[in-house]
């Protein structure tokens, strides 16, 4: 019922009344242009509404920043609604830059109202919802609420940095060739050491100066095979890792370099899997190419950070995910009691490297120059510093990143090239 | 079109019940009428929404005092079917006004106007039989209508209250 009802109820009934006590007819008179509103209202009350709609978008899936074109289409299946008025929400953080989301008509029977506009927005995963539809008789008395289903999904994949490749050294690589050196003599083109000749060896392998010193035999080179390696990646997104700036969340940082190491190493062949650690383990298992690159990108781009008490630690990191002795690479801010975890991953045979985005400097840049600041601040780059350190000490592969800085130049500088085993040795 | 015909309907019930006032002798009235008016066509203006309704109550209760004080009736209908279509075009304004695309607004108008100046002309006639045609009613008749006429309203009402949201 509203307002506008009531007041002109209470309108009609004070006339009345008071025509009533003092008798005078004129007053009740005075009621019947307002009585014949209400009737007129009453009587092209809209009814039941009876709609249908419809969404298109222009793609369901796409980058940061890039423009999405919304078309919301109203079809009435009743009676003519006089004016009708619809609306649709928009998904929170999405932002409007073209076009109308609100409409105000009339709509006849069978007849269609269209909306478009243009939407864009940051990574996530987003659902349009209803359209809520209003509708009401041309004096506006008597309003007809109603939802309509228009569902549809968008999905912002995150923004992906091309790298140049990175170098990794798994313990264990796969059967077919690729860029990972294997540790295992074969054909390839770095020199991993010397073997007895063999017949069929080309000419041009012999190592002449090894045949200089020991003359018995001659002796041939023999290369380092590259393969590809399995690649998993773990992204943490627990909530208390995470940091929060006027800027954005640490954690945009860590999804971005996840897809920018996800392309680099699907790219170069290799079976990448992703684990998302967070308020519950999202897992997409390992796999090769492009299609294992857009399966990455959608999780990716749903990924949020959560808590829960159950992976408040790595304690329950499901290494079975990984296959034995391949390279996990670990994107993670890092807590002090990750160290344990990391560590007894390493002593499992696995390759790890840690990408770790600098919470430190990512928070300090939106405080105050103030002195206990600064203090603070230097404490706990100190206790950072001394983890990373810990970390090294155990041979895990370190990348500290300070989010202001392209991630391809950090990782150059960090891991460098990985030293070349030119020692000569006999391989059987 | 709505723009247009609101200051004249918001003016029409003003100076309709401040000459109605006047002519009746009671000058002192008229001013306060004039006011409310401007005020109305200034608080629409600054989108004051609650004006509308406690101007739309001001001019009623100004007409049925009016006609208790025994001024022309046929002005006091007049001013309050002014002063209900300001209240209407107020409302309609604002709906036309809250939203980003009105779509078909001409016909939109055309359609509420239509409605509105019915709705206006049954009303006036109506009002003005019952105010030319006079029957003498004796109390209990009088009585029983007006329990019937109340019934009757809260019914209504109470049907609306089910049906609308």
């Amino acid at each position: 019922m509203t307002r506008r009802l009531v007041l002109l109820g209470g309108l009609i009934y004070g006339l009345l009344l008071f025509g009533l006590l003092t008798l005078k007819g004129g007053l009740i008179a005075l009621a019947v242009p307002l009585v014949i509103y209400l009737g007129a209202s009453l009587f092209y009350d809209p009814g039941k509404l009876q709609l249908s709609a419809t969404r298109i978008l222009s793609s369901e899936c796409v980058l940061p920043g890039k423009p999405v074109v919304v078309k919301l289409a109203i079809t009435n299946h009743g009676s003519q609604l006089e004016e009708v008025r619809v609306e649709d929400g928009l998904p929170p953080s999405l932002e409007r830059v073209e076009g109308e989301a609100q409409v105000l008509t009339t709509l006849k029977a069978d007849e269609t109202i269209e909306l478009e506009y243009t939407l864009r927005g940051k990574r996530g995963s987003y659902s349009f919802g209803d359209v809520q539809v209003t509708a009401n008789d041309a004096l506006g008395l008597f309003r007809r609420r109603g939802r309509i289903s228009a569902a549809a999904h968008l999905l912002i994949l995150p923004e992906v940095q091309r790298l140049r490749p990175v170098a990794i050294r798994p313990p264990r690589t796969r059967d077919f060739p690729g860029p990972i050196p294997a540790r295992q003599g074969g054909p390839g083109v770095n020199f991993f050491g010397v073997r007895e000749y063999q017949l069929g060896d080309p000419l041009r392998w012999i190592n002449w100066r090894v045949v200089a010193r020991h003359t018995e035999s001659l002796y041939t080179n023999v290369f380092e095979q590259e393969r590809i390696a399995d690649v998993g990646l773990i992204l943490d997104a627990r909530q208390q890792n995470d940091v929060l700036s006027p800027d954005g969340a640490l954690f945009d940082h860590s999804v971005r370099a996840t897809a920018s190491l996800a392309d680099v190493f699907l790219g170069a062949g290799n079976r990448v899997g992703l684990l998302i650690y967070g308020s519950g383990m999202t897992r997409t298992f390992p796999g090769y190419g492009k299609v294992q690159r857009d399966r990455i990108m959608r999780a990716l781009a749903r990924a949020k950070t959560g808590f829960n008490y159950a992976l408040e630690s790595l304690e329950y990191l499901p290494t079975r995910f990984f296959p034995a002795r391949s390279q996990i690479v670990m994107v993670s801010p890092l807590l002090p009691e990750d160290l344990r975890v990391l560590v007894r991953l390493k002593a499992c045979g696995y390759q790890v490297m840690v990408i770790s985005p600098d919470p430190i400097d990512f928070e300090a840049k939106s405080l105050a120059p103030h002195r206990t600041f600064q203090l603070a601040t230097r404490i706990a780059r100190a206790e950072r510093k001394l983890l990373l350190c810990e970390l090294q000490r155990v041979g895990i592969q370190i990348v500290d990143w300070q989010v202001a800085q392209p991630l391809d130049r950090v990782i150059r500088v960090s891991l460098g090239r990985l030293p070349q085993r030119h020692e000569l040795r006999m391989v059987p | 079109m709505t723009a247009r015909l609101l200051p004249i309907t918001i003016g029409l019930a003003a100076i309709i019940l401040a000459v109605a006032y006047a002519v009746g002798g009671v000058w002192k009235v008229s001013p306060i009428l004039l006011a409310m008016g401007a005020l109305w066509w200034v608080g629409q203006k600054r989108h004051w929404n609650l004006f509308a309704p406690v101007a739309l109550v001001g001019f009623v209760v100004a007409a049925a005092v009016g006609l208790w004080m025994s001024l022309p009736a046929g002005w006091m209908l007049a001013g309050v079917v002014a002063a209900l279509s300001a209240w209407d075009l107020d409302y309609f304004a604002r709906r036309l006004g809250s939203v980003e695309r009105v779509e078909m607004r001409p016909a939109l108008e055309r359609l509420h106007l239509r409605r509105l100046v019915s709705v206006d002309g049954l009303g006036l006639l109506l009002a003005g039989m019952a105010l030319v045609v006079q029957y003498k009613l004796s109390f209990d008749v009088v009585l029983v209508l007006g329990l019937v006429a109340v019934l009757g309203l809260s019914q209504m009402v109470s049907y609306l209250r089910r049906e609308s949201d």
